[in-house]
């Protein structure tokens, strides 16, 4: 078998960058020359970019080059702060830039479309005409500039297939216009009862002009068709590698009760997620308020922006916003001193905190899938998850799992009270969770991301 | 004397041909001036009609200057295209066929179109003829010619609402700038159009030298479609030039 030839784009890039990149050219001496990732240090010049579309590609394009069924792949990502490529594990990193006037109009483009898909109002932009908006404009602009790298490169590589990941990158088969292959992976979530009539020949056409669509579960899947997409449509259950995520020492989860001021008494809630409303912490909150017979009970909040919500990314003030309406709601709510914000966790932080809880929740109000509940099943952690998540779909309530409605904060708080109050169903569900967490490795997701490629591409490569 | 008389006339023959480029130029420039509305592939055919024309002008004046006999030459030349016509007379119907369908963008490949007691869908437009797959699944070859000369209708649904704008750029030019001025200028003519079908850059071919694109758009009442053609035309030439000047 030869080795298949891949470029792959993304809106958001493996990395980000702390620094321009010219400075980070000059400070490691590389002027004109092409930087690997390991030469430079994490945390001081660039961090890996949270989100399940990295924490994805990442390990599969590199499981797939040690497997020797994929040479040198390259990832087109937007990056402004990035150098314009850099390598890392035998990956090409491609970023590409936007000007300041760009970003923005690309910024509010995209985020009415994320908006609209996961029925939410949108305010700054009509939402119907949306396609003949100038914002519109710079996010065809956006992907044409993706699109044109992707040919150039093409010219050089000779690429036997083009994935694009995620609903920004949505125009480019249309724009790329030729007879290679190409897949496309939507993993936010899709429900065609939500997509507004005025976009749906515009949207049908995008993605019509791919030959295989892959989505994150079977209801989307089923939506999908409804929408009248005509093409090879499949679902491809979200995965994660799972050695990555190890069993912390006794130092690490005290250095991580001392930075967050958690007692051994507390009982520790976790919730896992970027600061978005769409990701439901606000329902933790309010089911925690409802929770007093459990005096110390913690509720801790992980996360930070995403990378449209960064500084070193679109920038758009999202996440800053919304951890300020959280705090405001910790007040009104009276549980200033049971919930802790800690912003961005290191992996190891991470791994401290999963073992640290005792029970995990997903709240989103609406979720692509929900990968934090394969890692906190890693840990042996019962999860309690929205039914509106993608992930729900593998949880059998009672089993490895229960599931709440996200528009009831009671029935969030009725089904932890539940599962706190019996010691015997914590286990269980901890276990059968972790049973359930091998059918999402990166070994299964590698298996069935190369059975689809070999399908559409050919055996013979 | 005797290199006088070899000299003026040679000189007079470079004088005049670059009294032909000249002209040449300047009547490109006027054309473009003039024209603006007209669609930019024909009114950049008409340039090279012209210029091209120009130039034979000049050439045998300025082949006059030489004294060499230029009827005689006219004559072979004349000949030749004669025979050149007979022979490749039903090709070069087709060809101009084609080249006419092009300009004027009838139908493209995927609408459903009757011609000749025949219907089908196009699946291929070639030089020589239009490929049609019916719904019997049988393939029908027209040649292109029968397109000019049958009555040709294309029943494609909602094919009255589709304008199709066949712009040529140069590479130099930035395309996802262009396009996305292309499409603000489109947005300002919204209220004409039909709002769930939003403007549509499509590349057609390019080359080291250009791009060749299709601009989609869709009316929303057939008696505003000429208007928009002549602003829309505008449009382009106007962004078109406003690019070009940024690359020189």
């Amino acid at each position: 078998m030869e080795k298949l030839s891949l470029c792959l784009s993304s809106q958001t890039p493996l990395v980000r960058f702390n620094i321009e990149h010219q400075d980070t050219l000059a400070k490691h001496g590389a002027s004109g020359q092409l930087i690997n990732l390991e030469q430079l240090v994490e945390g001081e010049i660039y961090q890996f970019t949270a989100g399940g579309v990295t924490r994805m590609v990442f390990p599969l394009l590199k499981r797939m080059i040690e497997e020797g069924s994929l040479a040198n792949p390259n990832w087109i990502s937007l990056n402004p702060f990035g150098p314009e490529k850099i390598m890392v594990g035998g990956i090409t990193l491609h970023h590409v830039r936007l000007d300041k006037e760009r970003m923005k109009g690309y910024g509010q483009a995209k985020e009415a479309i994320w908006k609209a898909v996961h029925g939410i109002p949108e305010e700054n932009l009509p939402v119907d005409s949306l396609f003949w908006q100038d914002e519109y404009a710079d996010y065809t602009y956006y992907n044409r500039l993706f699109s044109e790298l992707v040919l150039k490169l093409d010219q050089e590589n000779n690429f036997d297939l083009f994935y694009m990941h995620d609903f920004q990158q949505l125009p480019m088969a249309h724009m790329l216009n030729n007879f290679k292959p190409k897949i496309f992976r939507w993993h936010i979530p899709f429900n065609e009862s939500l997509i507004p009539e005025t976009w749906r020949p515009s949207l049908s056409s995008y993605f019509n002009a791919y030959d295989i669509v892959v989505v994150s579960c079977k209801r989307y899947l089923d939506s999908l068709k409804n929408f009248g997409y005509k093409g090879d449509a499949r679902y491809i259950y979200p995965y994660i590698d799972q050695t990555a995520y190890k069993k912390p020492p006794e130092s690490e989860i005290s250095k991580f009760n001392e930075k967050f001021g958690l007692k051994d008494e507390d009982r520790v809630l976790l919730v896992v997620a970027r600061l978005d409303p769409m990701k439901g912490q606000d329902r933790a909150v309010k089911a925690l308020a409802n929770l007093r017979n459990f005096p110390n009970l913690k509720l801790v909040l992980a996360g930070n922006g995403s990378f449209s919500s960064s500084k070193q990314g679109i920038g758009l003030s999202k996440a800053e916003l919304w951890l300020s309406r959280l705090r405001e709601l910790v007040v009104e709510m009276k549980v200033e001193n049971r919930v802790v914000f800690t912003g961005h966790l290191t992996h190891a932080e991470l791994q401290a905190a999963y073992e640290r809880a005792e029970l995990t929740i997903l709240p989103s109000v609406l979720e692509g899938f929900g990968l934090v509940v394969i890692e906190s099943w890693l840990y042996k952690k019962p999860t309690i998850v929205s039914s509106a998540a993608g992930v729900a779909e593998i949880i059998n309530h009672g089993e490895n799992g229960l599931l709440f409605n996200p528009g009831d904060p009671k029935d969030l708080a009725d089904k932890i009270a539940t599962a706190l109050s019996n010691e015997n169903l914590l286990l269980s569900l901890g276990d059968n969770g972790y049973n359930t967490s091998h059918q999402y490795s990166l070994e299964q997701g590698t298996k069935s991301e190369v059975e689809l490629m070999i399908d559409l591409v050919g055996a013979g490569v | 004397m005797a290199a006088y008389d070899f000299l003026y006339p040679v000189v007079l023959f470079g004088a005049i041909l670059v009294a032909t480029a000249i002209t040449s130029k300047v009547l490109s420039f006027i054309i473009k001036g003039k024209f603006k509305t007209w669609a930019p592939v024909v009114r950049a055919n008409f340039q090279r009609l012209v210029s091209i024309t120009v130039w034979i002008i000049g050439l045998l004046f300025a082949v006059d200057q030489l004294g060499l006999r230029i009827d005689f030459f006219l004559l072979i030349v004349a000949l030749l295209g004669i025979a050149i016509l007979l022979a490749l007379r039903d090709t070069l119907d087709n060809l101009g066929a084609k080249y006419f369908s092009d300009v004027y963008v009838p139908f493209k490949v995927g609408d459903i179109i009757k011609v000749a007691n025949k219907s089908g869908t196009v699946i291929e437009i070639n030089p020589i003829a239009t490929v049609l797959l019916t719904d019997n699944e049988s393939l029908v070859s027209i040649p292109n010619s029968l397109l000019l000369k049958e009555k040709m209708e294309n029943i494609t649904p909602h094919i009255w609402k589709e304008m199709l704008f066949p712009i040529t750029i140069s590479s130099d030019i930035n395309l996802p700038e262009f396009e996305s001025e292309i499409l603000k200028a489109c947005n300002n003519l919204r209220k004409y159009l039909d709002e769930r079908f939003p403007p549509v850059l499509t590349i057609k071919s390019r080359s080291s030298q250009t791009v060749e694109l299709v601009l989609t758009l869709m009316v929303k009442k057939p008696d505003k479609k000429n208007e928009i053609i002549k602003e829309i035309n505008l449009k382009i030439s106007e962004i078109e030039d406003r690019m070009r000047r940024k690359v020189t």
